[in-house]
């Protein structure tokens, strides 16, 4: 119908769409990869180039990398990004994101030289920066690592700061997109190490991440009732958004790829016996279920968030 | 002393003609598809014979505290030294952080400019020049109102110390400056 007022369609409260949501899963799972690979080193006191280390190394970068470009793409201007990076308004998330992200991307690619120092040895330059970083090794993990977990919650505090959408402005939303951010990242390490490294499912690192798993899934269900009781308690506009989980196809995304695949594969697996759950296939499928989950969860969050306004 | 610029829809007066809506578009370049501001009319509501419609001025509400503000990442969403929040197009990326953060939804991307959009009481056009903003110009009832709050002998400053007025969404604590004067059930009160 048409209205004597005009055109309702600038009025859609859903003004950030998937490629933002694609966005917030590789920015969460590029820190992590990073995180959980960089943990995982100091706890064993390696002093090797883990399989684990190198897809991290690979990863983190490539991640980020890809997430910056759905970033800058989705803009209205894309080619005059570089207003974002001479102009700070550090009373903005995004502001404070773009000083993270720019300590951030440049030392994934440093500790990415550092690993792969031995392939690149004979490489003039890189070869040299790359022995040189050495040196730096322990101060640039600390760093990165630290970076990481500012990386990672910042995918959560950039739709957290918007006080009118009620499911998206709660306190619980960084520590959550944090978290599912090292289930992407311990995912997607897995996958690159045994398709791309080689390694052996049954090799002590791929256990390890077998490790974090349990506790990290446990902990992302949590949270997520965390989120949804305190809307329940809330009432009024934030109750109303629970109305996302039992109506419309963000519902069916919810309890089918984020509950169903995401934490329903990975866990069911574990029920198997152990010569199958530690065994390529079954290992490679839970990764990919994860890396599902987690997609799906930021675009659950993201759309359903952003339907429903106080 | 510093000023504040409210406006004030007396939504009695109102008959929801959209001419603001026109003026707005013509003195704003304001292209086909968007607005800066909409007068929706709801209703009727209530019994036969006594029924009634409501008016609500749509449009950036000015806020004290304004999200937009706070969220743009280069500053382009800006309060000018009129204290009228407005934006600065070089310096706008696009990134439709305010469109999302914005109390109201009020804010809009133009397709033409591709930078972010909303009413800003004309304060780079009319105002500059000591005119009333276009809506308040040309609204044939004169239901809208503008002028700075802080002078006391201002229409403004006394319409909301007189009469009962409301502002929108009050509770998200963005503390709007456009006043509401609510309608009389069934009929024009003056
Ligand atoms: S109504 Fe929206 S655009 Fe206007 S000042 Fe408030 S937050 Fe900014
Ligand atoms: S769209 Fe423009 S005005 Fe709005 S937050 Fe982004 S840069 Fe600022």
């Amino acid at each position: 119908m048409n209205n004597i007022w005009g055109d309702m369609s600038q009025y859609d409260p859903v003004t950030w769409h998937w490629v933002i949501a694609v966005y917030l899963f590789l920015a969460g799972l590029s820190a992590g990869a990073v995180m959980v690979a960089l943990a995982l080193r100091w706890a064993k006191g390696e002093q090797f180039e883990s399989p684990i280390i190198k897809a991290a190394a690979l990863v983190a970068p490539l991640a980020i990398c890809l997430g910056m470009l759905c970033l800058v793409f989705d803009l209205t201007k894309p080619f005059h990004f570089w207003l974002i990076l001479i102009n700070y308004n550090l009373s903005s998330v995004m502001s404070i994101g773009v000083i993270a992200l720019l300590l951030y991307i440049p030392l994934t690619f440093a500790y990415a030289l550092l690993v792969f120092r031995a392939p690149l040895a004979n490489w003039p330059l890189l070869g040299g920066v790359a022995e040189a970083l050495l040196g730096w090794r322990k101060p640039l993990e600390v760093l990165l690592f630290g970076l990481g977990i500012v990386v990672g919650a910042y995918t959560g505090f950039l739709i957290s700061a918007m006080n009118v959408y009620p499911m998206l402005n709660t306190a619980i939303l960084p520590a959550l997109f944090l978290v599912s951010g090292i289930s992407a990242g311990a995912a997607a390490n897995a996958l690159v190490a045994l398709i791309w490294f080689k390694t052996d499912s049954h090799s002590a690192e791929i256990s390890g991440l077998h490790r974090v798993e349990l506790p990290v899934v446990g902990i992302e269900m949590l949270f997520l009732l965390m989120l949804f009781s305190a809307l329940y308690f809330k009432g009024g506009a934030a109750a109303s958004a629970l109305a996302s989980l039992t109506t419309g196809q963000w519902a069916v995304v919810f309890w089918a790829l984020v509950v169903g695949v995401g934490f329903g594969i990975p866990l069911l697996s574990r029920l198997l016996p152990a010569e199958l759950r530690h065994g390529k296939g079954v290992t490679v499928l839970a990764a990919c279920a994860s890396l599902t989950g987690v997609l799906a969860l930021r675009h659950f969050i993201l759309y359903a968030g952003q339907s429903y306004i106080s | 002393m510093n000023k504040r610029y409210v406006m004030v829809h007396d939504e009695n007066k109102c008959i929801g003609c959209q001419a603001c809506n026109v003026a707005c578009r013509t003195e704003n370049d304001v292209p086909d598809g968007v607005a800066r501001l909409q007068v929706r009319v709801e209703g009727p509501f209530g019994e036969m014979p006594n029924l009634h419609y409501s008016y609500a001025r749509i449009s950036c509400q000015q806020c004290e505290d304004a999200a937009c503000i706070k969220v743009c990442p280069t500053g382009a969403a800006y309060r000018n030294d009129d204290g009228i929040i407005t934006i600065n197009k070089d310096k706008c990326v696009g990134c439709q952080y305010c469109v999302a953060a914005c109390t109201y939804k009020v804010r809009f991307m133009n397709p033409v400019t591709r930078v972010a959009d909303k009413c800003n009481f004309c304060t780079d056009t009319r105002l500059k020049r000591g005119e009333q903003p276009a809506c308040v110009t040309v609204c044939p009832t004169n239901a809208l109102v503008f002028g700075d709050a802080n002078d006391a002998s201002s229409e403004v400053a006394q319409i909301i110390a007189t009469r009962a007025t409301y502002r929108d969404k009050v509770h998200l604590g963005a503390e709007p400056r456009v006043y509401r004067i609510p309608a009389k059930k069934g009929g024009i009160a003056s």
